[in-house]
C-alpha cells in the first residue's frame, strides 16, 4: 500500500497545483493590445502651431528641443525596465523606440511583456518597484491612480504637441489605435456593413458578433451609437438604453478576453463581425491572410499611455525616454511595424501604413472614450454589465 | 484518537528527528500560503473605494449585487454538475481498472493521467478547436451535409462540462480505485455463494464498501471545480460564469482589490463549509492524504 499512499500524496499535491493554475492562468485583457481614449474631442491630424515657451521656461524649453534629436547620455551602466503587452506590439515599440534610444543614450533596456495595472499596484504597495516605464491601457493613469504613479515631467515632455486630452498629470499617450468594427467578407455575402447599426442587424447580416468582454471596452458606447446616439453625445452613457439595445443581439454575442482571441474569431469566421482593436483586424488580414476588413465609421479612437510607477529609482531617466519617444521626430516610428499611430500632432506616420491608422480615419462618425467619466463610474458600469451579461 | 499532550519537543527519547524535515515545508506554507490568506482576508474588511466606517462595506457591496449572487450560485451548480459527471464516468472506469489484469490496469491508469501532461490552457483551447461553430465536429458534419446549421457545442454548459470533467476525472478515478483495490474479492464471492445474483452482490456488498472512495473523489472534484476560471470563460456562455472570473476581473481590470478579496474570502469560506460538512461523513485525511487504514 505504500506505493499507493505516495501516489495519492502526489495526486493531492497536483490537485492543489491545478486548482491554483485554474485560478491564475489567463490573459489579462485589461490591456492585451490596449484599450482607449478621452473625452476631449481631439484633432488627431492637423498641425498645431509651434509652442511659444514663456521666457521664464527657457531652459526647460531648450532642453525639450534638444531631447528629441540629442537626448542626454545615460550614466554608465544605467538600465531602464520597459513593460508593455508583448507580441508584435512590443516588437514595434522595441524597433521604433527602445533600440534607437539605447543606441543614442547608452541606456540598457530590460523588458517585461506582461503590463498589468495590478502588477503596478502590487509593486508600488510592496515598495519593490522594478518597472520604470509602463505602457498601459486607457483605463489607467488618471487621478484615481495618483498614489501609484509619478507625475510626469512636462518640462521635458512637450505637452502642447500631444493630441488634446491625451496628456494628463500621470500619463501621456504613446500610440493611438481604434476600437473598430471588423467583418469577415466570407460571412457578409458581398455587402459592406456601414457601422454599428449593421453590427446589431442580424437579419441583414446573419452570423455571430465578437465583443470585448469588458464593461469599459466599448460595449455600451457602440450599442448607443447603433441606437442613433451621436458620438459627441455618448457621455454620460445612457446605460438602460444601451442594455436594451444589447438585449436584441445577446444570444449572438461571442465574448473575447484577449486580442489574440478576437483575431482568431474574426479570421476563422466564427463571428461574422467583431468589435476589435484595429491592429488585431490588420493582423488577421495581413499576417493570417484572412478575409477581414475594417469599417472605420463609428470607430472609437483611443490610446495606450506611458506611466511611471511611483518610487522607481530611475524616474529621471524614464522621463527623458518618455519625452524623447513622444517627440514629433520619434513618436511615429512604431507605425512602421504595426498600424498604431502617433500621438504627437506633428509626428509623421509611416507613409506605407498611414491609411491603416486610426488617426488617419477620423471623421464626424468618430467617437472618443471619456476616460474620466468611465473611471469614475467604473463600478456602475461593471455592475450593469455583469447584471445584463450573466442573466 | 487520544490526544498526545505534554510530549517534549527537545531531549526525550520519543522525539522523532525526522520531524525536522517537516519544518521547511511548514515555513514555506506559512510564508507563501497562510500569510497571503490572512492579508487577503484583512483587505476584504479594510480596503474600500471610499473611506467608510463600516468594516463590512465590501460584503454589503457584494451581496447587494444580484449578478454576484447569481454567479456564486452558478459556481456551486457547475461544480456539482462536474462532480456528478466525473462520478458517472469515473466509477465504472475505476471498476474496470480493478477487475482487469494489472498490466492493463496500468495502461488504463496512464490513460487517465495522460491529460496531466499538457497544460490546462492548451487543453481548453483544443476543446475550442473541436467544439466551435467552425471547429472540427461542425465542419465535418456540415461538409457531410448531416446538418445545415452548426450545432451549438461551444458556449454551452455542455462545453464547460466536457472541458472540466476531462481535467477533473483523475481526481475521481484514483481515490475510488484505491478503495476498490482494498476490497477483498472474497466478499463478493461469498455473496455469490450465498445465492446473491451478480448485481445484488455488487449493490449490497461491493458498492457500500467502495463508498469511502466515492465520497473522497467527489469531495476532491467538487472543491477543485469551485475554483475553475479559464474553462468556463473559454468554453461556456455568459450564463456559465463562475466567481473566479469575477475575482480576476476585480483584481486585474478594475484594481478593486477590496471587492476581489471579499469574493475570495466568501468562496474560501463556503469551500471550508463544504469540507466541514463533508468531514462529518468522510475522513478528510482519506481525501487529501494517506488512504491507508489506521
Amino acid at each position: 500500500m505504500t506505493i499507493w499512499r505516495h501516489s495519492f500524496l502526489l495526486v493531492a499535491a497536483s490537485a492543489l497545483l491545478v486548482g491554483a493554475c485554474s485560478g491564475g492562468a489567463g490573459a489579462s485583457p485589461g490591456g492585451a493590445a490596449a484599450t482607449g481614449g478621452t473625452s476631449a474631442s481631439a484633432a488627431p491630424t492637423g498641425a498645431a502651431p509651434e509652442s511659444v515657451a514663456p521666457a521664464s521656461a527657457d531652459p526647460a524649453a531648450s532642453s525639450a528641443a534638444d531631447i528629441c534629436t540629442n537626448p542626454p547620455k545615460a550614466p554608465e551602466g544605467a538600465a531602464l525596465t520597459f513593460s508593455s503587452y508583448g507580441g508584435a506590439y512590443q516588437e514595434a515599440q522595441r524597433k521604433g523606440w527602445l533600440e534607437p534610444y539605447a543606441a543614442l543614450t547608452g541606456v540598457k533596456f530590460q523588458e517585461s511583456e506582461d503590463s498589468s495595472n495590478a502588477t503596478i499596484k502590487a509593486q508600488v504597495e510592496s515598495g519593490q518597484v522594478t518597472w520604470d516605464i509602463v505602457d498601459v491601457g486607457n483605463d489607467f493613469g488618471l487621478d484615481a491612480n495618483a498614489d501609484l504613479l509619478e507625475p510626469l515631467d512636462y518640462t521635458k515632455i512637450k505637452k502642447d504637441e500631444i493630441l488634446d486630452g491625451f496628456a494628463g498629470t500621470y500619463r501621456v499617450a504613446d500610440i493611438t489605435y481604434g476600437v473598430v468594427l471588423a467583418y469577415n467578407t466570407d460571412k457578409t455575402g458581398g455587402q459592406v456593413p456601414q457601422g454599428w447599426a449593421d453590427y446589431f442587424d442580424t437579419a441583414k447580416f446573419p452570423g455571430k458578433r465578437g465583443m470585448y468582454d469588458y464593461s469599459a471596452g466599448g460595449i455600451f458606447e457602440v450599442a448607443l451609437m447603433a441606437d442613433g446616439v451621436a458620438p459627441k453625445d455618448l457621455y454620460p452613457l445612457d446605460i438602460p438604453r444601451a442594455v436594451k439595445k444589447l438585449d436584441t443581439i445577446k444570444e449572438d454575442l461571442v465574448f473575447w478576453g484577449s486580442g489574440a482571441e478576437s483575431q482568431d474569431l474574426i479570421g476563422k469566421g466564427e463571428v461574422a463581425m467583431s468589435l476589435i482593436w484595429n491592429g488585431r483586424a490588420y493582423s488577421a488580414k495581413n499576417i493570417d491572410k484572412k478575409p477581414v476588413e475594417i469599417q472605420w465609421k463609428g470607430q472609437i479612437v483611443t490610446s495606450d499611455y506611458f506611466v511611471v510607477p511611483k518610487g522607481t529609482p530611475n524616474k529621471d531617466l524614464a522621463m527623458d525616454f518618455i519625452a524623447w519617444a513622444t517627440c514629433k521626430e520619434n513618436n511615429g516610428a512604431p507605425s512602421k511595424y504595426i498600424p498604431y499611430g502617433p500621438t504627437n500632432k506633428n509626428a509623421p506616420a509611416d507613409p506605407a501604413n498611414a491609411a491603416q491608422l486610426s488617426v488617419s480615419n477620423v471623421d464626424e462618425s468618430t467617437a472618443y472614450f471619456d476616460d474620466v467619466w468611465v473611471v469614475e463610474n467604473a463600478q456602475l458600469l461593471e455592475d450593469a454589465y455583469q447584471e445584463w451579461k450573466t442573466k | 484518537m487520544p490526544r498526545i499532550t505534554g510530549r517534549r519537543v527537545s531531549g526525550g527519547p520519543s522525539f522523532n528527528r525526522w520531524a525536522l524535515l517537516a519544518v521547511p515545508p511548514i515555513v514555506f506554507l506559512v510564508a507563501f500560503f497562510l500569510v497571503p490568506l490572512i492579508v487577503v482576508s484583512l483587505r476584504s474588511v479594510t480596503d474600500f473605494p471610499k473611506p467608510t466606517g463600516d468594516a463590512l462595506a465590501n460584503y454589503s457591496r457584494f451581496f447587494a449585487s444580484a449578478a454576484n449572487l447569481r454567479v456564486l450560485g452558478n459556481t456551486f451548480w457547475v461544480a456539482a454538475l462536474s462532480t456528478v459527471i466525473c462520478l458517472a464516468l469515473g466509477y465504472p472506469y475505476a471498476y474496470l481498472m480493478n477487475i482487469v489484469r494489472p498490466r492493463l490496469a496500468g495502461l488504463l491508469l496512464i490513460a487517465v493521467l495522460l491529460p496531466f501532461w499538457s497544460s490546462l490552457l492548451v487543453r481548453t483551447y483544443a476543446w475550442q478547436v473541436i467544439l466551435r461553430d467552425t471547429g472540427i465536429i461542425n465542419t465535418f458534419l456540415l461538409d457531410a451535409k448531416v446538418i445545415e446549421e452548426p450545432l451549438q457545442l461551444i458556449r454551452t454548459t455542455l462545453g464547460v462540462m466536457l472541458g472540466m470533467s476531462q481535467v477533473l476525472l483523475p481526481f475521481m478515478v484514483l481515490p475510488i480505485y484505491a478503495v476498490m483495490r482494498r476490497i477483498d474479492p472474497e466478499y463478493t464471492r461469498a455473496a455469490a455463494n450465498l445465492g446473491a445474483p451478480p448485481f445484488a452482490a455488487f449493490r449490497r456488498v461491493f458498492l457500500p464498501l467502495s463508498l469511502p472512495g466515492v465520497l473522497a473523489g467527489s469531495l476532491l472534484v467538487f472543491v477543485l471545480a469551485l475554483g475553475f476560471y479559464i474553462t468556463p470563460a473559454l468554453l461556456g456562455s455568459p450564463k456559465d460564469t463562475m466567481i473566479s472570473q469575477f475575482i480576476a476581473s476585480a483584481i486585474q481590470q478594475r484594481l478593486d482589490w477590496g471587492i476581489g478579496s471579499t469574493m475570495a474570502v466568501i468562496l474560501m469560506g463556503l469551500t471550508l463549509a463544504v469540507l466541514l460538512a463533508a468531514s462529518r461523513v468522510v475522513r478528510l485525511r482519506d481525501v487529501f492524504g494517506s488512504l491507508e487504514e489506521s
